[in-house]
Order: structure tokens, then sequence, then C-alpha cells
């Protein structure tokens, strides 16, 4: 403890504590902007306190000045378990093995929050978990800046923290009112500490002669400062990354530069591009599996693309919504009660896929069973999660069958409403060819004919389901130029077939978006009670294209040659007089599963189905993140390695050798914690070092001897009394690597690192010439 | 006739020693004084190094402690291990100046006056309970020590050298004496302390001195002549730049101090320098280290500097003597010169 602070009364401590207390709370409301709700505030607020004020009791106590961030570590971590542990802890607080599986658990479901979420964030448990951490653990920082070093005014350094982490994230930054409140608080903070310290150096002054022989050595408070901000300079980047780890969205990918692969369809980009890239990697991978009666083989919607702009689909970007719990999914748009439809429980197993959208089926009434925090989206109903994947899930879907007659939908009103604008938006320079087909398609028929007439025409003999249209660059997507050019050549896979459907849909006047996820999978031989195990993996993900009739809602059609099923009410001439039973059709084409033999759009599961590249993303990044505060914890290291060569360089040029050799044995006991002060002489210090149990080795001794008498001769005998030469420096080298040896071979492994990491003797470098000028000054 | 017209006597110049000696020699023959000291008085090995140490360096030396702990013998001793003349002033009250320099009487066979020399005139002279004796008296003393020489009766006579004085103080306050003021005890090189042996070497001592006092039996180790030769090498023990200045701040420091109202005079830190340069060469080095005046600060400085009143208030006595700790405590803060290509 530095010997000029004046111990603190009770009270003067409770106002540091409070005022600390106060700083960091509010600091922390410019999280507001990022984060729905204010829970999320009161918990941090609650872990704050609990950490600073346990500092202030363990303080009352007169615990050691050393010990009191240990213990407040301690006591956030009984908080963390308190609150997050669950059913895990001894007696709610005390942390077991399995607490901290859980932690871990939630810190990785942080990482993947904040990949997922978009501002502003839904508070799941494990993005409330990050802050509690990043805040307990500033909380701990900013009372070792303000009690134990009695530096207040660094405390601004950790509260930064959470002030820039919305600057980040979002353009505004933090709001101006926090920024205010905080810069208030941060006064009060400076303006207690000021208070504090007169009192206690009035206090001190009416002691008379006492005070007078309490003799402060002159300090330069300057250094202490530097050497708090260099170390600072670490925590903070510590902290930032927790911190930054713990809120939401683009922090990661704003500090890397590179956005996350990973989560593909939640970015907007054209899933189609990404898709076709991966075509030619062949092996299936086991996606999952489903439990499901006779009649019940949906296709699972993975997500929906509603947004066409010529080039590329894409999602509309909507944030999740924390009230959209999948215990309760909404009616979907446009049914009318007058359509029959009925509810199928189906027990959905997750194999391989790891993806944050959940395969459901369209729609769904309800979810039951997952783990984390998964939300659905309004309009397409498709399902995703904020802070997991559907890695190991096993659930319940409640599938609301719908089955539309052909007369209502031939019947739908063809009135729509407004809002159903955007799904009938197309771009301007719609190739002609496009127009043309559509044109020829649906000349006067309703909407629900032309959507028949469109699925016959691409299902029709003229278009084949081709491998080798993807070939060409620029062919793998659904933009205008590759549905011209696959209205020519007609040949493609489902992408093309679903694309062409959906633009010609809207160009007749329907409403219309295409989904991605699975067909309907291959049938096991298990079969128990009627309920049959199917099993989906990668060959099986699809594109189709839905459209929306009023009254009845969004209704998959399949224009795909060979894939999955062709809906009842699709079929040309279903609901006629003689026509088939509206049950649906067998899958067509090769194979009971309706796949074709050679398989491109396998190759979908290039991007949804490989975890490995989403995994290799995250180590990336982290790598990147680790390595930067790896550098920087080894920049003092190596700038200490630096200053050694040099000075063993200056003994080898014999320049000042048993200086530089002294120096340097000098510094590295100053490194391992047995540095003396500036008025130690050289034979003090080697009587000092020479009573370790070290150097009661002979050689050692000698050598430490050797070195002090050389040292002494040349710094305050008679010029040219040194001995010079080769041999004689070469003796010093020598000399100094026993004795340093002996040194670092008397330390234990914790000294040992911390004079590799943090070496005591550069700051004490950078004193003793600020010192040195302040005497000459003086 | 004017003052000091004549001058008389003198013997043992050190600009032409007898020979000269070697500085590992020095080493050897310091610590043989020392150990056959030692053979008498057991286990005071600092105050025998401190003495040696100032009679090496021409200085002189105060020794301040309760009677009977040995000063005298210390002084004794030492004058007989180097084999040079030794004489005792027992000072009081009633003594006068020329009891101390020597008187000049009228012989009737020459008719004329002849220049009895006091007790002054010796190698070491040891004075007792000097701040008994009246100032006049006092300062009669201090003249030889500082000039080396007595003047009576407009002859001057240089005293023989080396020319050491050790004279004894009683610190226990008691009616009628005379404590010597700031100014005359920066003329001591050094103060020292006895102190009380060891209960071990107390009984010890009541063997050996049964019969007869050990000093009858204790050998020359050193000529006179050796001892001149040892006086002249040490004045050419080295002292570097930083070390100067490292005594230079040191005198600083003690004049800045808060708890000192008198801080150490330019003479003190002059004879710093000179004991450190005899502590050097005892210890067989020609040149001089910061630890060898770090040794010596305390008994050269501490006799000088007085403590403000305050100071002296909040001081615990049970902690030992105030300046000691004030000194060392400087020592401590002092830095220590790392050598001159270093210093900005």
């Amino acid at each position: 403890m530095r010997p000029d602070l004046m111990p603190l009364s009770r009270a003067q401590r409770l106002a540091l504590t409070a005022t600390s207390f106060l700083f960091l709370v509010i600091a922390t409301m410019a999280l507001g902007p990022l984060i729905a709700g204010s829970g999320w505030w009161w918990l941090c607020a609650f872990i704050a306190a609990g950490t600073l004020f346990s500092g202030f009791g363990l303080r009352s106590i007169r615990t050691p000045p050393s010990l009191v961030p240990v213990l407040e570590l301690v006591v956030l971590l009984l908080l963390l378990t308190l609150l997050f542990g669950g059913g895990t802890s001894v007696a709610l607080i005390v942390p077991t093995a399995e607490t901290f599986e859980t932690f871990g658990e939630l810190m990785a479901g942080a990482q993947r929050t904040i990949e997922q979420q978009s501002v502003p964030a839904i508070p799941v448990p494990p993005l409330t978990f990050a802050l509690a951490v990043g805040i307990g653990l500033l909380a701990v920082v900013v009372d070792i800046l303000v009690q134990t070093a009695r530096m207040p005014a660094l405390a601004a350094a950790p509260a930064l923290v959470p002030i820039l982490i919305p600057g980040f994230i979002i353009e505004a930054g933090a709001e101006l009112p926090t920024l205010v409140l905080t810069a208030a608080a941060y006064l009060l903070l400076l303006r207690v500490d000021v208070r504090v310290r007169r009192r206690a150096r009035l206090a001190a002054g009416e002691e008379g002669d006492q005070a007078a022989t309490v003799i402060a050595p002159k300090r330069v408070p300057i250094v202490s400062t530097l050497g708090a901000s260099l170390g600072l300079a670490a925590v903070g980047l510590l902290a930032a990354s927790v911190l930054a780890a713990s809120t939401p969205s683009v922090s990661t990918s704003l500090l890397l530069g590179s956005p996350s692969q990973g989560t593909l369809f939640a970015r907007g980009v054209s899933p189609f591009i990404d898709l076709g890239r991966d075509l030619r990697r062949p092996e299936p991978l086991p996606a999952f599996h489903y439990l499901a009666r006779d009649g019940d083989r949906p296709y699972f919607t993975l997500l929906t693309l509603d947004r066409f702009e010529g080039e590329v689909w894409s999602p509309t970007q909507t944030a999740v919504d924390g009230d959209n719990t999948v215990d309760q999914m909404p009616r979907p748009d446009g049914l009318s009660s007058a359509v029959e439809t009925s509810q199928h429980p189906i027990d959905v197993v997750v194999d391989e896929v790891r993806t944050t959208w959940l395969p459901v089926p369209y729609p769904t009434a309800r979810i039951e069973g997952l783990e984390g925090s998964w939300f659905w989206d309004d309009g397409a109903l498709t399902v995703r999660s904020v802070d997991t994947n559907t890695g190991g899930q096993s659930y319940r879907v409640t599938r609301l069958d719908v089955e539309p007659t052909p007369q209502q939908l031939r019947n739908a009103d063809r009135d729509l409403d407004d809002e159903l604008a955007s799904f009938l938006a197309l771009p301007e320079e719609m190739p002609a060819i496009i127009a043309e087909t559509a044109v020829a398609l649906t000349a006067s028929a309703s909407p629900y004919d032309a959507a028949v007439a469109i699925q016959a025409y691409l299902r029709g003999a003229e278009f084949d389901y081709s491998t080798e249209a993807p070939v060409e660059d620029g062919y793998d997507g659904g933009g205008f130029d590759v549905i011209a050019r696959f209205l020519e050549t007609k040949a493609g896979y489902c992408v093309h077939f679903a694309s062409t459907m959906a633009v010609l849909a809207r160009e007749s006047g329907i409403p219309s978006r295409i989904s991605i996820g699975y067909t309907q999978g291959s049938p096991t031989d298990q079969r128990v009670d009627g309920v049959q195990r199917i099993e989906v993996d990668s060959h099986d993900l699809h594109a189709w294209p839905e459209l929306y009739f009023e009254g009845v809602g969004w209704v998959p059609f399949e224009p795909t040659p060979g894939r999955g099923t062709v809906p009842g009410y699709s079929r040309p001439g279903a609901g006629e007089e003689g026509a088939p039973p509206l049950a649906s059709a067998p899958p067509t084409g090769p194979g009971s599963t309706g796949r074709p033999d050679v398989d491109p759009d396998g190759g979908l599961a290039g991007q949804v189905a490989d975890p490995v590249a989403t995994a290799t993303q995250l180590w990336i990044r982290s790598g990147v993140v680790a390595l930067a505060v790896a550098v920087l914890l080894l920049l003092p290291a190596l700038f200490r390695l630096s200053q050694r060569r040099a000075r063993i360089r200056r003994i080898r040029r014999d320049e000042r050798p048993a200086d530089a050799a002294w120096d340097e044995l000098a510094a590295t006991a100053l490194d391992l914690g047995a540095g003396g002060n500036g008025g130690e002489t050289p034979r003090e210090f080697a009587a000092r070092l020479a009573e370790r149990e070290a150097f009661d080795d002979a050689r050692a001794r000698a050598a430490i001897v050797r070195l002090r008498d050389a040292v002494e001769r040349e710094r305050y005998g008679p010029a040219g009394g040194g001995t010079a030469g080769a041999a004689a420096s070469g003796s010093l080298v020598d000399d100094l690597a026993t004795a340093r040896a002996a040194l670092l071979a008397d330390a234990v492994g914790a000294e040992r690192a911390r004079a590799l990491l943090m070496p005591h003797s550069l700051v004490d470098g950078v004193r003793r010439v600020l010192g040195g000028r302040a005497r000459a000054g003086a | 006739m004017s003052e000091a017209a004549v001058t008389v006597g003198g013997a043992g110049a050190y600009d032409a020693p007898d020979f000269v000696m070697g500085i590992d020699e020095i080493g050897s023959r310091a610590a043989a004084v020392v150990q056959n000291v030692e053979t008498v008085i057991a286990g005071k090995r600092d105050a025998v190094t401190a003495a040696l140490t100032v009679l090496l360096a021409e200085g002189h030396l105060l020794i301040e402690d309760v009677p009977g702990v040995g000063k005298t013998m210390l002084a004794k001793a030492l004058a007989r291990s180097v084999d040079c003349s030794v004489s005792r002033i027992q000072f009081t009250p009633d003594l006068l100046p020329s009891d101390v320099t020597g008187v000049s009487v009228f012989d009737q066979s020459s008719r004329r006056f002849e220049f009895k020399r006091g007790p002054v005139f010796a190698n070491i002279v040891i004075g007792d309970e000097i701040n008994r004796a009246s100032p006049k008296t006092q300062s009669a003393l201090l003249e030889c020590m500082e000039e080396r020489q007595v003047t009576a009766d407009g002859t001057t006579y240089v005293l023989d050298l080396p020319f050491t004085v050790v004279a004894t103080q009683n610190p226990v306050e008691m009616e009628g004496t005379y404590p010597l003021p700031e100014a005359q005890r920066d003329r001591f090189m050094a103060r020292i302390s006895m102190g009380y042996p060891s209960p071990a070497d107390e009984l010890a001592m009541l063997s050996t001195r049964e019969t007869s006092s050990p000093l009858d039996r204790l050998a020359t180790v050193v000529t006179l002549g050796e001892l001149r030769a040892m006086i002249a090498a040490v004045q050419h023990v080295f002292t570097s730049q930083p070390v100067k200045e490292y005594a230079v701040e040191l005198a600083r420091a003690t004049r800045d101090d808060r708890q000192l109202r008198l801080g150490a005079s330019p003479r003190a830190t002059l004879q710093l320098i000179r004991a450190a340069k005899a502590h050097a060469a005892m210890h067989g080095r020609d040149f001089v280290l910061p630890d060898d005046v770090d040794a010596l600060a305390v008994p050269v400085l501490a006799h000088r500097l007085v403590p403000t009143s305050r100071a002296i208030g909040a001081h615990d006595r049970d902690s030992g003597p105030l300046i000691d700790a004030v000194v060392r405590r400087i020592v401590g803060e002092t830095p220590v010169p790392v050598g001159s290509a270093r210093r900005i």
C-alpha cells in the first residue's frame, strides 16, 4: 500500500462505495438502447451492489486490501450462482462443477445470441448472464481503482466500456441523457474523493507532532498513474471483449470486420447464391428425423424469402419480438374459419443440422420441448433462436394442417390488403421473356388457375431437372437474369423452379414468396402404433414457392419436377368433376422420396448443416481477439527481453560492461519482487541476494560476488582500473547467466510468470528517470 | 618577538613516509590491529574499527558513554598495538589550559624559560570526561586538535604525527559540566558509544583480568613507521565523482530535513570522505564505495546534527537515539549513485 494514503473512516469508505455504485449503474444505463426492457438493468445493479458493498463490508472488518478484490470475485461468483445456477448449486449460492458447466453453456449461448440478435436484443438468460459477469468484473475493477489504489479518476476507464459499446453497434451511440448523467456521477465520485482526502489530511494535521514524524518520501504521482494506466489498458481490453461478447449483433463483426457466415440466413444475403456454391458437395448429412402418423408428411420450413430486388431474394429483416414465444403461435395470416384445419403433433429430433432457424412445418400452432429461447416471426411464422441453435434439440411441433378445396382457392377474393403489396413487388427491369411467359400462361384465368397453370408449365416435359445448369457462373440464384436464362434453357434445379414460379405468380398478381427448408424426407421401417420414423437428410433440402390466397393464406406449390410432393389442390383439374380425390399425390419421379438420382440440391447442406464452418469462424474470431490480448499482454515481456539483449550487447562491446550486467541482475531481481529501493548499494543488494536459498550454491555465490566487485570497480574505482577485454566480458555474461538462473530457480512459478509478463523493472525504470529529473530540479 | 615566529618539532610528516605500503597490506595490518585490541576489549568490534578508522584518517574521536565501559582501555590498547605514545588527561573543572598544552618554567641553571610539554604531546591523547572542564580549557585542547600544534610564549610546537585525540564524554547530565557546544563537537571526526558488553563478554572479562591487566600483555603489531605509511596510503585512496556527490547529497539532505534544526557542515562532508577512504583501505580497496560512506554516516554525522524540539518530543526513546535513526533514514532514502555515465 502506498505510504501516503491516509486510512479512511468507515463513513468515508461507504460514501466512496455508494458513489462508485451510482457511477457504474448509471454508466450501465448506456446499454439501454441495445437491450429490450429494463429487467437486465436491475439485475446488473443488483450484481454491482452486491460486489461493491461486499467490498465495503470486507474493508470494514479490516480485510487486507490485497485480498478484497479476490473476495469480491468470490462474492460475484456466489451471486451468479444464486441467479443463474438453477438447481446445480448447493444451498442456492455454493457453485458445484455442474454450475460451472451451466455457466459455460450460458457463455456459449451469449456468444451465439450476439451473432443472432439484432438491436434491441431480448435479454435471454445467456445475455443477462454475460452482462452480469461483465458488470461484476467492472465493479471489482472500479472498486480496486477507487478504494485500493485511491485513483478514482481512473474509474472512468472501466465505466467507458458500457458507454462505448452502443457506439460500435448503433449509429447514434449512447443516448445523450445517459452520457450527461454518467458524467455527473463521475464528477460526484471525484468530489466525494476530494472531500474524503481533505478530511483525512486535516485529521492528520491535528495530530501535531505525531504527523511530523511521518515523512512521506517524495513521489512522482505520474509514474504510478502511468503504470496503472498501462495495466488498465489490458484490463479494459479484456473487459471490453467480455462485454462486447455480451451485447448483441454486430459488435464482434465490426470489431473484426468479417460478417458471420454461420448465420447466413439471418443476414439477408441471398441464400441461393451461397447455396449454389456448395452444390458439388455430395455427402449427405442426416439433418433430423421425425415421428408422425401416416399422412403427416409436411415440408419443413427453415426460413422464408419474401423480398425480391431483381438480383436476389432475401428475407425481410425484422427484429426478434420477445413476446413471440413458441408455446403459442398465432393463426396464420389470411386463413379464414371456412377452411378445414386439423392439428397433428409431430416429434422432431435434430441429428446433425446446426442452424438458428428451426425446421417447422408451415403453419405451426405451437412447439414444445425446445431448449433455449426461440421466437416466431410475424407473417412467415418461421422460428429462430437468439441464443442457441438446433443442435441436439428434440421437440414436439403441433402442425396446423390446412386443407383448402380448389373451390375455396378459386373463389378467393382478388382484393388484397395493402400489406401484401410487398409480396407483389417486382423490379422494373424485368426481362421480356418473363412477362411474355406470364401472359401466355395466365391469360384470363383466376389467380388459382393461373398458379396451377404455372406449376403445370414448369413441371411439364419441356423442363428438365438438371445438374448441368448450375455449372455456369452466375446461374446459382433466383434473379431476373437467371430466370430469363432458365426459361430459355428450360433446365435447372429447385431454386430456379421456385424463383421462376414466384416471379411469374407476382407478375400475374398473386402474392408469392419462397420457402427454404426440407422436403418430407424418407420413411424408415420403424413404425410403432401407426407412428412412423422418417429421416430427413441434407439431400432433402429444398426451395419451393408459396402463394397467397385471401381466405386461405399461404399455400405451397411444387413446381420442381421430380422433387417432393405435389399438393392435391394444385394439380390441374383438381376439384373438377371426375378428378382424383383430393389427397396428396404420391411422390413423382424416381425413388420413393421423390429425390432425383443426382441431387444438386444436396449442396444446400453446405451452408445450413455445416457446423464446422460456423465453429471455425468462431474460433478464428476468438483467436484474433485472443491474439490481440496476448500481444498486448506480451508487450512488456518483449520490451524487457529486448532490454536484456541490449545490455548483453553492451557487455560484449565493453561499454560499461559491469554496469550493464549489474543493471540486468537488479532488474531481474526487481521483476521477481526482490528489488531494493534506490538507497541500496550494490554491496547491500548482493548481500541480500546471497541470503536467498539458491545462492547457497558456491558457484552462484561466487558469480554474484564477481559481478558485484566488477560493478563497484567500474562505477567507483579509478578510471582504467577495470578488467577490460573479451575474456572479462565473457565471464561477466556467464556470471550474469549463473546469477539470473539462481534467482529464477529461487522463485516460485507465479513469481516467474509475473516477472515475465509484468516486469516491474520497466515501471521502475520510468520512475527512476522521472525521479532523477525531479531531484535535479530540486 | 612575534607570535609563532619559532616552530619546533613535528616528527613524521606523511608526504615522505619511511616506506610505501600497498593497499592490500593495509587491510591485513588493520585487521591485525583490530584483532589485537579485541583481545582486551571483547565484543566491541564496531567501536574498535571506528577508532582505528579515525586514527588512519587523522581525525579525532569522541566516545560518549557511561563510565567504566572501557573507553580508556580502548584508547590505550590501540596506542599500544601501534607502538605510539599515549597520554591521558583527566578533565576536571579546575583544569587549566596549560595543564593540557604544557607550561614554560624558568630554568635557574640556564636562566631562561623552558617549555615543559603538556600531555597533549603524544600520538594518542585520551581526554577523559572532556565535558567537565571549563570551556577555556576545552578550547585549548580543541585548538591543538585543529591546528596540530601548540603555541606558548610565541613559540609554536608542532605535534608529532599521527596525532589523535580520543575524548570521552559522559552523557548523563550532571551538575558542573560544560557540554561541548555544537561548534566544538564538529571538530571530532566521529562519535561512537561503547555500550555495555554482552553478559558472556562481561563474564570472560572477569576471568581474564583476575590477576593482571591484559594491557600489559598486549603486543605491538604495527610500528609507528608502518602506521604513518598506512595513513599516507589512505590519503591516496581514490574517491570517484559519484561517491563525492553522494556525500554532498547526504550532507545536503541533513540540512533540508524537517526533523533537524542543524545539518551537517562542509567540514562534516570532508571528514566523511576522509573516514570513508580509511574504511575502504582497511577493507583492502583502493577506491571508496558508497557502502564506506554509508557505514560511517552515523558515527561521522550524528554528533553534529541537532534535532528540532518537535522531533525530540515525538521520538520514542525506546527505539534508540533519535539522531542515529534520522541519519539512517536519510542514508536509506538518498539514492545511491550509479556512476558518472548515468547521471543526467
